[in-house]
């Protein structure tokens, strides 16, 4: 797509000469068939003027995606919005701003880009091929007429003249063809192969983020410290599959995470801000295979069979152990508390009891890694457990959990619950909290922290990374090469002495500065001729 | 390891003195305009050579009168030295004293990045006050290589004075305290992903400027082709000729543009080992997409009939726009993956 190859738009064909009037538009008066508007419809389209309204439109079409809560990569904050702009979210969504890079619209935009793209890149491909071996033009009768020119003389003979400016001009490289009475030259054919590679290197890439969406899959999961899953779509918390994957696709590894540890900035303006996080995990990347520790550090994810694992988030467990009416312990476990704030790590979390006898109980309560009472209420000052705290708002009843749409881990359904007459008193570890009217006990024995695994699989990453090293090389070679043109004429003058001729064009030059150089290839040009004559400062 | 906290306030001192020497290079770069008066050395030298038959500029466009450097340029080529340009002891005392400042200035500003560096123990261009800095630094280093290469002196007050407000908005509305990084951010990939951003940047903001400054003269030199009356004649005549600073403008771009284009990807290999994916709409990769489609834009616009001159450069600015929106809108009202302003 640059200035040489589409020629309608510019006016200029390769030559530097005027181009026919050939845009797109029919001439008046003159009726297409069928075939006529295909070919007037495929030349519109790879126009530059369209290759540039549709590229526009590729970043136009990208803004929504930045302002507006996105699906594929915060659904939290999409519920959020349809909560609070009830009106106008559903016509958002049926316009596919919450989830603009898979719409069919922005696809659109970028497939009719790709197209336009590859009608205009493969047959010049094709054209630069052919003119591989291509000997460059014969020189124009009149080398004075070329944008750039020059005249010198030399007492050399015409022939000796030739031969030195064609000998200084193969020493600087270019490609050469001479003739009676002329020299011309090329050189820099490789900026449309650098334009060429960018142009085809970006289809490229198209196609390898496509692989990575048909073969590839993105999974996470929450793992508690000392607990550990096998990677299967059942034991993952959020699964994201390609098109092409089926669940015996999945790398059959078992992670175990032994320890997870967060170190924060303790002191100082930036108090509580982290310096460190480190999942320290034991793993086995089949079934029965040796199993191997890796401490597994943002930044640094482990690599199992093809597929890696990254820490993501982390965060604290409060555990805790329930016994019931009837005296039985019926619960016991970590329950995963999901950060609400970053600095101190204030963390919410349910506790959902459906074993308790006679009424099942529910729990929804904060976390506070160190409680501060501020003015009555408690709030968590710092990110590591300095003096952790539990607060929590019991009810009994039924938690609906047989029955009707599946429920979150993190939400509690309250319809069916009533809340229990318990005074609001934060928990330090091992204190225990009695439920009115014989319902049970809770006691917070401790906690544990979570680490957030995600598990990513994609067989475009390579590929991907090969079409944007090509495309980068391809746009310096396109970037600081200049196509062009000398052409030398000699012949013999007034007084016997030979008069030359020296002409420059460029074909694709942008940045300018052509002028200069040929400014300088005139001044060597000059001096090769003049070397051994009786002219010059060599006399 | 524990911040260095002289070698932060040193770094805060030389910050201090880099903006009242920018300041000084900006008055006199604006005494040159009011008082310099034009040396005879860059007057141009339009004299004949007898072996130059023709010798138009890049797109066939004689270079306008009033350009000292390109007017240079087409005289002299019989020189056979290559094109000669004023030099600097032609310039005005004027200039002189700004490009002066202005060195030393750069002087304590790369002393300012490297003392910031040393007290944190990395790259120091960890957060938005710093990154804002370093960008200043390299937006000026390659406006004086503008400067060494083209000489196009009258340009020194339109560079400056933008550097001397951004660094002074750095200096009093964000600045944060040296400190250590997010362990998101501790890794080699900010060294090559960010110099690169900072690099890009740097040279967009150059071209940015030269882009207003090409409007302008462009806009007073089609007034004077078609006989309107003008005003400040004297001072667009000081100027480098609009074709001149459109390809000024056109230069930078092409340097910044493959910059940014490694910048990016540095940005998804690094995205791949923190966050295990190299592409994923995140609203700063958004923003950095919109912007390296917009200067693709330009670069396609400026080869197409009908789009170059006034429209490329509009194209040039509107990246430029939405290269600043990445950087402070984005930062600091949208929540993202990258939210490491700092700020709050």
């Amino acid at each position: 797509m640059t200035e040489t190859s589409r020629m309608t738009e510019t006016g200029v064909a390769e030559d530097g000469q005027q181009a026919a009037p050939a845009t797109g538009a029919p001439p008046p008066g003159t009726a297409y068939g069928a075939a006529g508007w295909l070919r007037w419809g495929w030349r519109q389209l790879t126009s530059m003027r369209t290759a540039l309204i549709l590229l526009f439109l590729l970043a136009v079409g990208s803004v929504p995606g930045s302002l507006l809560p996105q699906q594929g990569i915060d659904p939290a904050a999409v519920q959020q919005y349809y909560a609070s702009h009830p009106g106008l979210a559903p016509w958002l969504a049926r316009l596919s701003l919450f989830n603009v890079f898979a719409a069919p619209w922005f696809a659109a935009i970028y497939l009719l880009l790709f197209l336009s793209l590859a009608g205009c890149v493969v047959p010049r491909a094709y054209r630069l091929a052919r003119s591989a071996r291509a000997l460059p033009p014969p020189a124009p009768r009149n080398v004075a007429r070329m944008p750039q020119s020059v005249r010198h003389e030399t007492g050399q003979d015409p022939a000796a003249a030739l031969a030195a400016a064609a000998a200084v001009l193969g020493r600087r490289r270019f490609r050469l063809r001479t003739g009676e009475g002329w020299v011309s030259a090329e050189k820099g054919y490789r900026r449309e192969l650098g334009n060429l590679l960018f142009h085809l290197a970006l289809l490229g890439l198209l196609g390898a983020v496509a692989l990575g969406g048909l073969f590839g899959y993105k999974a996470n999961r929450l793992l508690v410290s000392g607990s550990s899953f096998a990677n299967t779509v059942t034991a993952l918390d959020v699964f994201h599959p390609g098109r092409l994957v089926s669940p015996a696709d999945l790398q059959p590894f078992t992670i175990t995470l032994n320890r997870f540890q967060a170190s924060y900035v303790r002191s100082g303006q930036l108090r509580g801000q982290p310096s460190s996080f480190n999942a320290y995990l034991s793993y086995s990347p089949q079934p029965g295979a040796r199993t191997q520790r890796y401490d597994l550090r943002v930044n640094h994810p482990l690599n199992v069979d093809g597929a890696k694992v990254y820490l993501i988030g982390h965060g604290y467990a409060p555990v805790f152990r329930v016994t019931d009416g009837s005296g039985k312990v019926v619960f016991d476990q970590p329950v995963p508390f999901i950060a609400v704030n970053t600095s101190g790590l204030a963390s919410e979390g349910v506790v959902k009891v459906p074993d308790a006898r006679p009424d099942q109980l529910g729990f929804a309560g904060v976390f506070l890694p160190t409680a501060v009472d501020a003015g009555g209420t408690l709030e968590s000052v710092f990110p590591a457990p300095l003096n952790p705290r539990v607060s929590l708002i019991s009810y009994r009843g039924n938690l609906g959990m047989n029955s009707g749409p599946s429920q979150s881990v993190y939400q509690l359904n309250t319809a069916g619950l009533t809340e229990l007459p318990v005074a609001p008193r934060p928990l330090a570890p091992g204190q225990s909290i009695r439920l009115p009217g014989g319902a049970g006990t809770l006691t917070f024995t401790g906690y544990r922290q979570w680490a957030s695994l995600a598990i990513t699989y994609d067989p475009g990453q390579v590929p991907a990374l090969i079409a944007g090293l090509a495309a980068l090389a391809g746009l310096l070679l396109s970037f600081f090469i200049r196509r062009r043109r000398m052409f030398v004429r000699a012949y013999p003058g007034p007084g016997g002495r030979t008069v030359v001729d020296v002409g420059g064009l460029a074909r694709s030059d942008p940045a300018g500065g052509f002028d200069e150089e040929f400014a300088r290839l005139a001044a060597e040009l000059r001096a090769g001729y003049a070397g051994q004559t009786s002219e010059g400062k060599t006399d | 390891m524990a911040i260095n906290q002289g070698l932060s306030h040193l770094s805060d001192h030389f910050l201090m003195v880099t903006l009242v020497f920018y300041f000084l290079a900006v008055l006199a770069f604006a005494a040159d305009f009011a008082f310099g008066r034009r040396s005879p050395a860059a007057e141009p030298a339009r004299a004949d050579v007898p072996e130059l038959v023709t010798a138009g500029a890049a797109g066939g466009t004689p270079v306008a009168g009033g350009s000292a450097a390109g007017g240079g340029t087409a005289g002299t080529v019989g020189a056979a030295t290559g094109p000669a340009r004023p030099g600097l002891r032609d310039a005005s005392r004027w200039v002189q004293a700004g490009l002066t400042l202005t060195v030393l200035g750069v002087l304590a500003h790369i002393a300012g990045v490297v003392t910031r560096g040393l007290a944190v123990h990395r790259v120091p261009w960890g957060d938005m006050y710093e990154f804002i800095i370093a960008v200043t630094c390299v937006a000026v280093l390659f406006f004086l290589g503008l400067m060494i290469r083209y000489r196009p002196y009258r340009l020194g007050l339109f560079f400056m004075a933008p550097i001397v407000i951004i660094i002074g908005l750095a200096q009093t509305v964000i600045y944060t305290p040296a400190g250590p990084l997010v362990p998101a951010l501790n890794s080699y990939w900010l060294a090559i992903h960010v110099t690169a951003i900072t690099l890009a940047t740097g040279t967009y903001v150059v071209a940015a400027v030269l882009a207003v400054v090409y409007l302008v003269a462009d806009r007073h030199s089609r007034r004077v082709a078609a006989g309107l009356p003008v005003r400040n004649g004297e001072a667009f005549r000081l100027l480098p000729s609009p074709e001149r600073l459109d390809q000024f403008a056109y230069r930078t771009v092409v340097f910044a543009f493959p910059l940014w284009t490694f910048g990016i990807m540095a940005g998804a290999i690094w995205a791949d080992e923190a966050w295990g994916r190299y592409w994923g709409w995140d609203p700063t990769e958004t923003w950095a997409f919109i912007t390296w489609v917009v200067y693709a834009c330009f670069l396609h616009a400026r080869v197409t009939a009908g789009w170059r001159g006034r429209r490329a450069a509009y194209i040039q600015l509107a990246g430029f726009g939405c290269l600043l929106f990445n950087l402070l809108g984005v930062s600091l009202f949208i929540t993202g993956l990258h939210s490491y302003a700092g700020l709050s």
